[in-house]
C-alpha cells in the first residue's frame, strides 16, 4: 500500500518526511524511487511525498556569484542552459550521459545526490565544482559542503525529516577549466564504471572528483601548479592522490581494472580540463 | 496536513487531447494505468525500470518513460501516447519507417516513433549522429537502428522542405 | 512423394511482380501505430493474475512448501503446488521428456517454478507469492562446465529416475548426449603439418532478450477444453505438448500465438505454459501470466560453450586437420539443446576442405536455467573457436587470414563434411568472401590503433520438416492465405501476401494473411531454423498453383473446352483466345452459385535415419563477416569503424526485410560479441537479469559504417530460389571481431565477450611478458 502524497510547500513536505508512523520517500523524478518501488514498499505502509508542486521552491537561478539548482531541476534543464554550459563543463558532461534523453527529462540533480549512488555521474563533477547542498528541515537551514554530504552507498548527511533544497556552485575563478570522464561497457546509455571530473581552478588549485571507486564519491586535491603536461611530473602526483581509490570487483569491473582505469581517465580529464582552460581564455 | 489514509488517486489529465478522469492505487504506474485503465495498450511495457524505451509517451511535451512515472504525477497534465500521434494511413514518420524496413518485431516501434517525434519536435534537422544519441534509450533487438535512423532522417528532410 | 521438398518447381520472378520488392511490412502500420495486438495487450477483465513462487538458489530440495498464509492473503483465489498435479509428476520435453511442470521435489535451476499463486490483481499475486514459505535444503549444485563435468559431480537428472535417463549409458554422467564426426587420418595429416595451432575457448551463456516478454493466458473452455494465449514460434508443438500433458485431444487445446515482438529462438518450446494450464484447470478460471524483460532473462538463455581445438597448417596455408572438442552447457534440462550441440558442432571444421577432421562434442547439464534455441542454434559458439583458429593460423604463417580462407573454402557441391553423412556445399560461397573483401576495402592500408578482421559461418537448416497452407481466392477477387509461421519479426506474412498476390494476380493490399491459431490455420511443424520461407514458402507456392489448376479446370469446363487446351500462369488462364485473368475466370468458372477456390499447398521433406542433424540439410546459410576496429589501447575499449555481412541467400524475395534481418542479425552478432553475457554466482543465482547489468547495443553500439549485402545465384530450394537467411551474420561475428581487436592489439582473445576489461587485461599481460 502506497499513499502518494504531494506537497505544496517545503514546510508541508518536511511534515510528511519527518513522520515516524509511515516509511515517506521523497519523489522527484522518480528514475530511482520507482524501480522496484513495489517490491521495497508493499510491505510495509509508505507514502511517497512529490515534491514538484511546491509553491516556494527554486528554479534554475544563475546569480553573479554562481548558480542554485533547485530541487526540481533536471538533467535536461541544465545541460540547456548557456551560462552552466559556459562556467561548469564538467557538470554538464556528466549530466548529459545521465542515462537516456527520457532520463534526463525527469531525473534531477537534486534526486541524484540523494540518491547516493558510488556510481552518481554529477557527485564527482559537483565535488570538483566547490558544490554547497542546502538542507532544510523545521528548525531552518543548513548548508553543507558536498564533500561532507556523502557518508556510505546510498547515505548522505540529509536525515529524516529534512530536506535537499538547493545545490549551489560558486562561480569559478577565471582561468579555471574542468572535464568530465566515465568509462562504460558500451556506447549507449550505461552505468559508469568508473567515472572522473577534473578542475584546473584559476586560482592554482587542481582537482579530482571520482566516482564508482570508493564507497561514496571522493574529492582528492592535487598539489597546486603540478605541470599536467609533463607525464613524468604527472604520474607519480597521480599514484599518491589516487590511493585513497578502494574499489571493488562487481558485475561491471574487477577492482584492479578500476584502480587502473581511474588513473588513466583522470590523466584524459586533467588534460581535458588544461584544455578547456585554454579555450576559455582564448 | 492529511496524508489520506486510503491509496487510492483519482487523476484528471489531458489524454491525447481529451480530458480523462480516472482512480488508481498511489503506487500504479502511468504506464500500467495507461495500459490498464484507459485501453492506451500502444504503449508498451517491457523492463519496467527505465532501460528499454517501449513505453516511451509525452508529458507536457517531454519524451518520459512511463514506467517510470505514477500515474498520480500527471494529474493535472498533458500525456499524449502513440495512439494520440498517429492518424489514419500513419503519419509522415510511420511510413518512413515501413519504407526503410524499420519495422521487424515492431514492439519497440511506438516508443522509437514517440522518441524520434520528440527529437524532431526540438531538432527539426538532426544529423545522424544527433538521432542515435538520441534514441539510444530506445532498444530495439531486432536492432533496426540504421533503418531507424534513416527513416528519422528522411522525415527530417522532407518536413524540413515543406516547411520552406 | 507429391508433396516433397524439390527445387525444380520454384518458378521465377515476376519482372512486374510483388516477390523481389522492398513490399512494406504486412501489418507494419498496426505495429508503428499501437494498434497491433500482442499478447500482454489483449484484454481479459475476469482473468486471475498469477505470481510465480521460485527460491533464491540454483539447486535445493524442497522439504515443504506452506501456502497457507498466502491463500488467505486479500485477493488470493488460488494456489498451485506439485502437490496439486498427478503423480508422478508430468514431464515434457522435444527429444528427452525431463523437463516437470514445477519442480518436483528438487529445484535445479534458479527461477524454477515451485508455486504460482492466482490473485485478482498483480499486485495481490506478488505480495501472496512472497508469503509462500518453501522450506528448502541447498545442494551443492554444479553451476558451471567444470563443476558438472567434474568426477563424483553432483548430478543433475537422478540416475535412478526411470523417466529420464534409465537406459542410458551416459546416465551416471552431467553429459546427456555426445557426438562425433570424424574422417580422415589426423595423425598422418599432423605430419604434413608446418604450424599447429592449439587454444581454448570460452562462449558464455546469453539470453535472447527479446524486447516483448514472456507472456501466457490460459482459458478453460466450456467443452471442457482449453484456450492458450501465448506468442510462441511453434503454435502446434505447444498444442501436442500441453494437449499429452493434461490429457486432452489436439481438438480441445487451442492455441492462440498473436505475432511475437521478438523472438530469437527463445519463444519456441514450452516455459510456463503447462503449469498456466493446471492452473487454470484446477480453477476452473481463465489466469493469466505476464513477465517483464528480467523475468524473461532469467527463463530463456543460449547455451555457453567451452572449446579445445588444435588446427594444423602447411606453410602455404592449407589446413590439414582440425580436431575440435566441445562442451555446450545446456542447463537443468533438455529443451532442444541435445539438437543444439549436434547440429552445432556438426559445422564444427567450417566450410572448408578439411583431409582430416575429429570433432567431439557434448551437451552437459547443469544447475542452471535451461537453454534453449537461439539465432545460429549451436553455430556461434563453435565457429568461435574454429574461425580463431584458421586467423591464428594465418598470423603466424604470416598469410592473408581472407586469402587462407578462399584457399581452403569448398567449391559449389564439394564436401566439407565428408564420410556417410557428408555435408556439400550448395553455393558460391566464395562470392560471399569476394563481395565483403570488396565492401570492407580489405587490402586498404590501415591507419594505426586500427584492425581488421575475417571470419566465415554455416549453418545447417532444417532437415524434416511439414509445412501446410491453404489458400481461398474468393469471388471479388480478393485473397485469403492460411500459414501457420509465426511473424515474430521477420517479416513471413508479408512474404506471403507478396507470393500469393502474384501467383494469383492479386492486388497485394486484397491479400489477407492469417496465422497463429491452431484452430483455423492448417499445421506447420515450426518457425525456426529460418525454414519458413523455403518450406512454407513452397506449400504457400503450391497452394497458389492448386488454386489455378482449379480455376482452369472450372472455366474449361463452363466455356466448353478440354481443360487439356487451356494452361495457366501467375494470375491467368491462358486460352487459344489470349489470356483471362483469374479472378475473372474463377468468377466464370464459379457461376451464379459464386463461392470461392480453395487450394491447398503441402511441403514435406522426411528426414534421415542415423544421420547426426536427422537428415539432409535443405539448404545452407553462409556467411561472411569483415570488421574493422579502433582501438583505446588505454582503456581496452573499441569502436567498431566498419562491419560488412554478406550472406548467399539465394533470392532476395523482400530486399529491404533482407537488409533488416541482416542488420539485426550482424547487430545482435556484435553485441553478444562484445557485451553480453550470462553471470551466475556460487548458488547458481543469476546475478545480471536486468536491463542494467545485461548489456545488448544500443544505436550507439552500431558500427560507424554497416554495410549488408546478399550474393544471389538463384540457387535455393525456396520459392524463386530462395534460401532461408536472417541467422548468417551472426554466426561468425564472434570471430570476426575478435580477429579485428588481435589485429588492433597485438593479442589473442580467446573468451567472449570482448569486454574492454578482457582486452586491457591482455595487452598489460603482454606487455609485462615482453619486458620479463
Ligand atoms: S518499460 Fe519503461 S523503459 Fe522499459
Ligand atoms: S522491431 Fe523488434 S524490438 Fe524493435
Amino acid at each position: 500500500m502506497v499513499t502518494y502524497y504531494k506537497a505544496h510547500a517545503v514546510a508541508d513536505a518536511l511534515e510528511v518526511l519527518g513522520r515516524k508512523d509511515v516509511d515517506a520517500r521523497a519523489l522527484l523524478g522518480g528514475t530511482d524511487l520507482l524501480v522496484g518501488l513495489d517490491d521495497r514498499l508493499d510491505s510495509a505502509p509508505g507514502v511517497v511525498v512529490d515534491l514538484k508542486g511546491l509553491a516556494d521552491e527554486t528554479p534554475l537561478a544563475v546569480e553573479d556569484s554562481g548558480v542554485r539548482i533547485g530541487l526540481t531541476v533536471t538533467m535536461a534543464d541544465l545541460v540547456a542552459n548557456p551560462t552552466v554550459a559556459a562556467w561548469y563543463p564538467a557538470l554538464v558532461q556528466a549530466a548529459g550521459v545521465v542515462g537516456s534523453v527520457a532520463i534526463r527529462n525527469r531525473a534531477t540533480v537534486v534526486g541524484n545526490i540523494c540518491n547516493a549512488s558510488p556510481a552518481s555521474d554529477t557527485a564527482p563533477a559537483l565535488l570538483v565544482h566547490g558544490a554547497n547542498v542546502r538542507i532544510a528541515s523545521a528548525d531552518g537551514e543548513r548548508v553543507v559542503p558536498i564533500s561532507e554530504f556523502f557518508v556510505a552507498p546510498r547515505v548522505t548527511t540529509c536525515g529524516r525529516g529534512e530536506l535537499v533544497t538547493a545545490v549551489e556552485l560558486p562561480r569559478p575563478v577565471p582561468g579555471t577549466g574542468s572535464a568530465f570522464q566515465r568509462l562504460t561497457r558500451r556506447w549507449g546509455v550505461d552505468l559508469a564504471t568508473v567515472s572522473v571530473a577534473a578542475a584546473v581552478h584559476g586560482d592554482g588549485r587542481i582537482q579530482l572528483g571520482l566516482g564508482a571507486v570508493a564507497p561514496t564519491p571522493l574529492l582528492v586535491d592535487l598539489p597546486a601548479g603540478t605541470d599536467l603536461a609533463d607525464r613524468a611530473v604527472l604520474d607519480p602526483v597521480l599514484d599518491e592522490a589516487l590511493a585513497v581509490a578502494t574499489p571493488i570487483s562487481d558485475i561491471r569491473a574487477a577492482a584492479d581494472y578500476r584502480t587502473a582505469m581511474v588513473r588513466e581517465l583522470a590523466a584524459r580529464a586533467l588534460q581535458a580540463a588544461l584544455d578547456s582552460t585554454r579555450r576559455t581564455q582564448a | 496536513m492529511s496524508v489520506g489514509t486510503g491509496s487510492l488517486v483519482t487523476v484528471t489529465a489531458t489524454i491525447n487531447g481529451e480530458t480523462r478522469t480516472f482512480t488508481v492505487p498511489g503506487h500504479r504506474t502511468l504506464l500500467d494505468a495507461l495500459r490498464s485503465e484507459l485501453g492506451l495498450t500502444g504503449t508498451k511495457s517491457s523492463c519496467t525500470e527505465g532501460e528499454c524505451g517501449a513505453c516511451t509517451v509525452m508529458l507536457d511535451g517531454h519524451a518520459v518513460n512511463s514506467c517510470l512515472v505514477l500515474a498520480a504525477e500527471v494529474d493535472g497534465h498533458e500525456v499524449v501516447t502513440i495512439e494520440g500521434l498517429s492518424v489514419d494511413g500513419g503519419t509522415d514518420l510511420q511510413q518512413a519507417f515501413l519504407e526503410h524496413g524499420a519495422v521487424q518485431c515492431g514492439f519497440c516501434i511506438p516508443g522509437q516513433v514517440m522518441s524520434a517525434e520528440y527529437l524532431l519536435s526540438h531538432n527539426p534537422d538532426p544529423s545522424v549522429e544527433e538521432i542515435r544519441d538520441a534514441l539510444s534509450g530506445n532498444l530495439c533487438r531486432c536492432a533496426s537502428y540504421n533503418r531507424i535512423v534513416e527513416a528519422v532522417r528522411q522525415t527530417a528532410e522532407k518536413r524540413v522542405s515543406t516547411r520552406g | 512423394m507429391g508433396d516433397a521438398l524439390r527445387s525444380q518447381e520454384v518458378g521465377t520472378l515476376r519482372p512486374d511482380g510483388n516477390v523481389g520488392t522492398r513490399t512494406k511490412r504486412y501489418g507494419g502500420l498496426e505495429r508503428a501505430s499501437g494498434a497491433q495486438k500482442y499478447v500482454a495487450d489483449l484484454e481479459f477483465p475476469e482473468a486471475l493474475q498469477v505470481a510465480i513462487v521460485t527460491i533464491p538458489v540454483g539447486c535445493a530440495d524442497i522439504l515443504g512448501v506452506d501456502t497457507a498464509e498466502a491463500e488467505a492473503m486479500p485477493g488470493v483465489v488460488g494456489v498451485l503446488t506439485a502437490a496439486d498435479l498427478p503423480s508422478p509428476m508430468p514431464r515434457f520435453g522435444v527429444s528427452h521428456k525431463d523437463r516437470p511442470v514445477m519442480a518436483d521435489g528438487r529445484v535445479n535451476f534458479y527461477g524454477e517454478p515451485v508455486a504460482a499463486v492466482a490473485a485478482l490483481t498483480q499486485e495481490q499475486a506478488d505480495a501472496a507469492a512472497r508469503v509462500v514459505k518453501v522450506d528448502y535444503r541447498e545442494l551443492p549444485g554444479v553451476y558451471t562446465l567444470d563443476a558438472a563435468l567434474a568426477p563424483g559431480a553432483h548430478l543433475v537428472q537422478d540416475p535412478s529416475d526411470p523417466t529420464k535417463r534409465a537406459g542410458d549409458a551416459l546416465r551416471e554422467t552431467n553429459v546427456i548426449e555426445e557426438q562425433t564426426i570424424a574422417w580422415g587420418d589426423l595423425a598422418e595429416q599432423e605430419a604434413k603439418a608446418a604450424l599447429v595451432v592449439e587454444d581454448s575457448y570460452s562462449y558464455p551463456m546469453m539470453t535472447q532478450f527479446p524486447i516483448e516478454p514472456l507472456a501466457v493466458i490460459a482459458e478453460p473452455t466450456d467443452v471442457g477444453g482449453l484456450t492458450l494465449y501465448t506468442p510462441v514460434q511453434h503454435p502446434y508443438l505447444m498444442q501436442r505438448i500441453v494437449a499429452g500433458l493434461v490429457g486432452k485431444t489436439l481438438g480441445q487445446v487451442h492455441v492462440i500465438a498473436p505475432d511475437p515482438g521478438g523472438g530469437f529462438g527463445g519463444k519456441q518450446i514450452p516455459k510456463y505454459e503447462p503449469l498456466m494450464a493446471f492452473l487454470a484447470l484446477k480453477l476452473g478460471r481463465t489466469v493469466r501470466l505476464t513477465l517483464n524483460l528480467a523475468e524473461t532473462t532469467t527463463a530463456i538463455r543460449r547455451a555457453g560453450a567451452t572449446v579445445h581445438a588444435r588446427t594444423g597448417f602447411t606453410s602455404e596455408g592449407d589446413i590439414v586437420f582440425h580436431h575440435v572438442r566441445i562442451d555446450y552447457q545446456i542447463g537443468a534440462y533438455a529443451d532442444v539443446a541435445p539438437r543444439v550441440m549436434t547440429k552445432g558442432s556438426y559445422v564444427g571444421g567450417g566450410p572448408y576442405r578439411l583431409p582430416a577432421c575429429l570433432i567431439e562434442a557434448r551437451a552437459v547439464l547443469t544447475n542452471t536455467p535451461v537453454s534453449t534455441a537461439m539465432r545460429g542454434y549451436g553455430a556461434p559458439q563453435i565457429s568461435w573457436a574454429t574461425e580463431s583458429q584458421i586467423t591464428d593460423g594465418a598470423r603466424r604463417l604470416g598469410l592473408d587470414p581472407a586469402r587462407v580462407r578462399l584457399r581452403n573454402l569448398v567449391e559449389n557441391g564439394e564436401e566439407f563434411v565428408k564420410g556417410e553423412f557428408a555435408g556439400k556445399a550448395d553455393g558460391e560461397w566464395k562470392q560471399a568472401v569476394e563481395k565483403a573483401m570488396e565492401l570492407a576495402g580489405w587490402d586498404d592500408p590501415l591507419p594505426p590503433n586500427r584492425g581488421r578482421g575475417i571470419a566465415v559461418g554455416i549453418k545447417s537448416s532444417a532437415t524434416s520438416g511439414l509445412s501446410q497452407s491453404l489458400v481461398r481466392l474468393l469471388y471479388d477477387g480478393s485473397a485469403i492465405v492460411y500459414a501457420g509461421t509465426s511473424d515474430m519479426g521477420q517479416g513471413a506474412r508479408t512474404i506471403w501476401a507478396q507470393t500469393v498476390a502474384d501467383e494469383l494476380g492479386v492486388p497485394l493490399e486484397k491479400v489477407t494473411v492469417i496465422s497463429g491459431d491452431t484452430d483455423l490455420v492448417p499445421f506447420d511443424l515450426q518457425t525456426s531454423a529460418s525454414r519458413s520461407t523455403v518450406f512454407m514458402g513452397t506449400a504457400v507456392l503450391r497452394a497458389c498453383r492448386d488454386v489455378r489448376r482449379q480455376v482452369r479446370e472450372m472455366y474449361a469446363e463452363r466455356v466448353g473446352v478440354e481443360p487439356g487446351e487451356l494452361d495457366d500462369e501467375p494470375g491467368a488462364v491462358l486460352t487459344a483466345e489470349g489470356a483471362v485473368a483469374l479472378d475473372e475466370a474463377a468468377r466464370i468458372g464459379l457461376g451464379a452459385l459464386r463461392g470461392e477456390v480453395l487450394g491447398q499447398g503441402t511441403c514435406r521433406l522426411e528426414g534421415r535415419k542415423g544421420h547426426p542433424l536427422g537428415g539432409d540439410a535443405s539448404f545452407y546459410e553462409f556467411n561472411c563477416s569483415i570488421s574493422e576496429v579502433e582501438l583505446d589501447a588505454g582503456t581496452g575499449q573499441f569502436v567498431i569503424t566498419r562491419h560488412v555481412s554478406v550472406s548467399d541467400v539465394g533470392t532476395e524475395l523482400n530486399p529491404i526485410q533482407v537488409t533488416a534481418q541482416e542488420e539485426g542479425g550482424a547487430i545482435m552478432g556484435i553485441g553478444q560479441a562484445d557485451m553480453e553475457q550470462l553471470v551466475f554466482d556460487e548458488h547458481g543465482r543469476l546475478l545480471n537479469p536486468s536491463a542494467i547489468d545485461y548489456r545488448v547495443p544500443t544505436y550507439k553500439d552500431v558500427p560507424l559504417e554497416l554495410f549488408t549485402s546478399a550474393v544471389e545465384n538463384h540457387d535455393g530450394p525456396g520459392p524463386y530460389g530462395s534460401k532461408g537467411m536472417s541467422e548468417g551474420p551472426i554466426l561468425c561475428t564472434g570471430a570476426a571481431l575478435g580477429a579485428a581487436v588481435t589485429a588492433a592489439a597485438g593479442v589473442k582473445i580467446t573468451d567472449l565477450p570482448l569486454t574492454a576489461e578482457r582486452i586491457w587485461r591482455a595487452t598489460r599481460a603482454a606487455a609485462e611478458g615482453a619486458i620479463a
